[in-house]
């Protein structure tokens, strides 16, 4: 069990990766559809912080 | 007129290496299932199997040195990536493990096997496939295990968030177990092959042209090939390590879609 908790780095990464791809995705197809240019940004931020709030529900809660 | 044409052939440059070094001609005629990379695939097939049943074949109480660094392999593999990962079920997945770090290995280890000298896994197909198979073990398994309706459950809900919070959080989960998962195994393996390939071209290609050069690079290109020689012994440390890291990911899937909690 110790063992997977050491190995929980690369479910970590994909995870952050996986909220930055998805949320910051979804900032750039909105600011291609409504013309503006903050919402990448928006949407790279809100990605972030979901994916460190799944992480931490996820591994930091025992 | 002489000195244009020694200052044209000395102007000729270096070609680096580049991703075209990676697409090798078919060895027969035109047909493109005979390039080296799936000749090497074959290869290492035969390799694995007949060294394995030579290494098992007549297995007795006091093992010959065969035998002994056959079982040290297997050992290896099944208590440390598959009896401390994925817990009381793990000898099913052993064979897969198994297969799976042998033979990543050993087409790893091609690229510095002097005549071979090409790590299979630096052509992106090979690497996307061994990622699509072990992503369809470890969802299988998850499925078979809680059947399907829990499985998705367990994945798409984290419990113990509010429901409006489930907006954000239920596409990041999608994304990481249908894209991400599989992708980034496949990527990680691929991109560490190729880069070590290209890296073991420039010094050694590069050592070989300065040793065409004026009399000052005859002079540097021994420290090039030496580089390239110090750089083959890194590069097999890496060829393990990511043979390694491949199985050592596919045991944490499986083990996580065959947990319980969560």
């Amino acid at each position: 069990m110790a063992r997977r908790d050491d190995n929980a780095a690369y479910s970590i990464v994909g995870y952050l990766l996986s909220g930055l791809l998805f949320w910051g995705g979804v900032g750039w197809a909105l600011d291609k559809w409504l013309g503006t240019s903050f919402l990448l940004l928006a949407g790279l931020l809100l990605g972030a912080g979901a994916a460190l709030y799944l992480v931490w529900l996820r591994f930091g809660r025992e | 007129m002489r000195s244009l044409v020694v200052f044209r052939a000395e102007g000729e440059g270096f070609v680096p290496p580049s991703s075209k070094d990676f697409e090798l001609p078919p060895i027969f005629g035109d047909n493109e299932f005979t390039t080296k990379p799936i000749f090497l695939i074959l290869f290492s097939v035969i390799l694995l199997s007949v060294f394995f049943l030579m290494a098992s074949r007549k297995a007795s109480v006091v093992p010959s040195k065969l035998q002994f660094a056959g079982e040290s392999v297997y050992a290896y593999v099944r208590n440390d990536l598959g009896k401390e990962i994925i817990g009381h079920e793990f000898m099913r997945f052993v064979p897969y493990l198994f297969t799976l770090f042998t033979f990543i290995l050993v087409n790893n280890i091609f690229g510095i096997v002097p005549l071979i000298q090409f790590p299979t896994m630096s052509r992106i197909s090979f690497a996307y496939v061994l990622g699509i198979i072990t992503f369809g073990v470890f969802h299988y398994v998850g499925i078979r295990h809680h059947g399907i309706f829990k499985y998705m459950k367990d994945i798409l809900f984290m419990p113990g968030v509010p429901k409006p919070v489930y907006i954000l959080l239920t596409p990041i989960e999608i994304a990481t177990y249908l894209v991400v998962r599989p992708l980034t195994i496949s990527l990680r393996l691929f991109a560490n092959m190729f880069a070590g390939h290209l890296l073991l071209m420039i010094f050694i290609l590069g050592g070989e042209h300065l040793l065409q050069g004026a009399v000052g690079l005859k002079l540097v290109s021994p420290f090039a090939f030496a580089f390239g020689i110090a750089l083959t012994f890194f590069e097999l440390l890496v060829q393990c390590l990511q043979a390694y890291i491949f199985t050592l990911l596919t045991a944490l899937y499986i083990g996580g879609a065959l947990a319980d909690e969560h």
